[in-house]
């Protein structure tokens, strides 16, 4: 199997704080990985550098092969990742149509002015995160917090992702809310959705990724299957502090 | 679509009807609210719509009046050659305006526009006031017509082809797209859209019409001078126009525009001084404190209350 996602040796400091110190790993097309560790470990920042929200001091990212450090944001999403948000950012006065409608939009100026929305479409996506087709009309501001990551994981899917980086899509979610977006998920793995995932739910992360990777101090310090990861040494004394 | 254009279409009839019920200095003060309603709704299709705010367009005004009044004034140059002149260079000034709003937002944006319009200001009596006649300005520029009716005409078609033209343009998902950045522009580029060459989109067409706007304006008007253009109370008349008709929707500039205009006439003879300005500051304020999103809506809620919520499921406006 090709490796879909790369990162090789990437290396992020702010200032004197090392938030990314020479990670590597790799995701393969159609593969579920997860990433654990602790508060601080780096894990949105690792996010934030494949989307291109910000650049690598050293270190390459690969994209189907491909170098995209050098990429804006925009383009990256062109050539195939997306991400989600640890805190859900609607377009707070479009509904939820409308903030459907902003992820599929093509980025050519002419075909926005000239090919209009495609509701049926838009619909599809609503339907396949789980919305009710009345659930369309509704703000961001009438939404559940279950509701708004729904909404985050529409407009992502409707990009059109290869691969999807979902950070804490569980945080601040009911049982029954977790239970959904957690079928949900496993329903877009089974279709084939490379995704890496970040979470502080161990539990509920457990059964929707194939490997996981944990990190501490921004450097990786145990990968293999779940269960090996979590019964790693290094792992729980990162995670419990001793 | 459909109803909405057959507003557009009475109100163009009702308008073109006018100067046979009303008086030629009734059409002098709706000219004058014509050409602010051009300034709003440029104003509009940038800040109102993108959440950049400028504070400068009388920067971008002042391109399109000055260099078609120069053009013609000191060159002789036709109108018909020196309006669509005024209107590209008011573009390459667009894009200048531009620049810094690829690296600041708010605020700080606002403040740079204003700092372009008092350049502009101070830039205009000092280079060459040979051509822009300094401080003192140029007067005796050709008009394009005389008489009340037909000035009205011409302002009113003006206004409405840009505001229809807008209109529709904001109602395309590009519209959309340039609405969203006004919410999330992270969120914009992080749905794979090129945010810059939206925004460069928004600030060339917000000065196409300010330069369109300023050109006609100087050739109605007949003269220019700085200090009452590049004038901090005309970029408020301009702002709270759209605020108070509502922003980001075209129409609402529209309205606001002869709201404020009406609204200053009709208060001259009762406050003939400057206190005018301090009562209609309070009743665009209160306006605003009321319906945040302006005149708008709330006619838009009056005509829900009558009629009932509407059904389908377009996410525009």
């Amino acid at each position: 199997m090709s490796s879909l996602l790369v990162l090789d040796k990437v290396v992020k400091r702010f200032g004197g704080i090392v938030a990314t110190n020479g990670l590597s790993f790799h995701v393969d097309r159609g593969e579920s990985l997860a990433l654990i560790g602790p508060n601080g470990a780096g894990k949105t920042t690792i996010f934030s550098l494949i989307m291109g929200e910000h650049r690598q001091n050293s270190g390459t990212i690969k994209l189907n092969g491909e170098e995209i450090s050098h990429l804006p944001t925009h383009k990256r999403i062109q050539k195939g990742v997306a991400r989600t948000y640890q805190v859900p950012r609607p377009f707070s006065e479009m509904d939820v149509a409308g903030n459907i409608r902003v992820g599929m939009m093509p980025d050519n100026l002419w075909k926005m002015i000239t090919q209009s929305a495609d509701p049926d479409a838009e619909l599809t996506i609503a339907r396949s995160v789980g919305f009710r087709d009345e659930d369309l009309l509704r703000k961001p501001s009438e939404l559940s917090m279950g509701d708004l990551r729904k909404l985050e994981l529409a407009r992502t899917l409707a990009a059109k992702p290869e691969i999807m980086l979902l950070d804490e899509v569980f945080a601040g979610l009911t049982v029954g809310e977790i239970e959904q977006i957690s079928d949900l998920l496993a329903q877009k793995r089974k279709e084939g959705l490379t995704y890496i995932i970040v979470s502080h739910d161990l539990r509920a992360l457990e059964p929707l990724v194939d490997r996981a990777v944990a990190m501490t101090f921004g450097r990786a310090i145990a990968e293999g299957s779940f269960i090996e990861v979590m019964d790693d040494e290094a792992v729980r004394s990162a995670y419990l502090g001793q | 679509m459909a109803r909405p254009l057959l507003g557009w279409a009475i109100f163009a009839v009702a308008m073109l009807l006018l100067p046979q019920f009303v008086s030629n200095g009734t059409l002098r003060i709706i000219i004058f609210a014509n050409f602010l309603a051009i300034f709003a709704m440029s104003w509009d299709f940038i800040s109102g719509k993108t959440g950049y705010i400028s504070f400068g367009h009388p920067f971008l005004i002042g391109i399109g009046a000055y260099t078609s009044a120069i053009l013609s004034y000191r060159f002789g140059m036709p109108v018909s050659l020196s309006i669509p002149l005024a209107v590209l260079a008011t573009m390459v000034g667009g894009t200048l305006f531009f620049l810094p709003a690829l690296r600041i937002k708010g605020t700080y944006f606002a403040l740079v526009t204003l700092a372009f319009m008092e350049l502009m200001y101070q830039l205009v009596q000092v280079i060459r006031p040979d051509l822009t006649g300094g401080t003192r300005g140029i007067s005796g520029i050709k008009t394009i017509l005389s008489g009340a009716a037909p000035n009205f005409y011409l302002s009113f078609g003006l206004m409405f082809a840009i505001g229809l033209a807008l209109w529709l343009l904001s109602r395309t998902r590009l519209g959309t797209a340039l609405d969203a950045i006004s919410m999330n522009e992270e969120a914009v580029s992080g749905s794979g859209l090129n945010t810059t060459r939206l925004k460069l989109f928004a600030f060339m067409v917000s000065a196409l019409v300010a330069g369109l706007g300023g050109a006609f304006y100087v050739h109605y008007l007949g003269s220019i001078a700085p200090r009452a253009l590049f004038d901090i109370n005309f970029v408020f008349t301009i702002i709270v126009s759209v605020l108070i008709g509502g922003s980001a929707t075209i129409i609402g500039p529209i309205m606001g525009a002869f709201f404020m205009t009406f609204l200053l006439e009709y208060l001259r003879p009762l406050l003939p001084g400057s206190e005018r300005y301090l009562v209609y500051g309070m009743i665009a304020l209160v306006l605003y404190v009321y319906q945040p999103k302006g005149i708008m809506q709330i006619l838009k809620n009056l005509s829900l209350r009558t009629r009932g919520p509407q059904t389908g499921r377009s996410g525009n406006v």
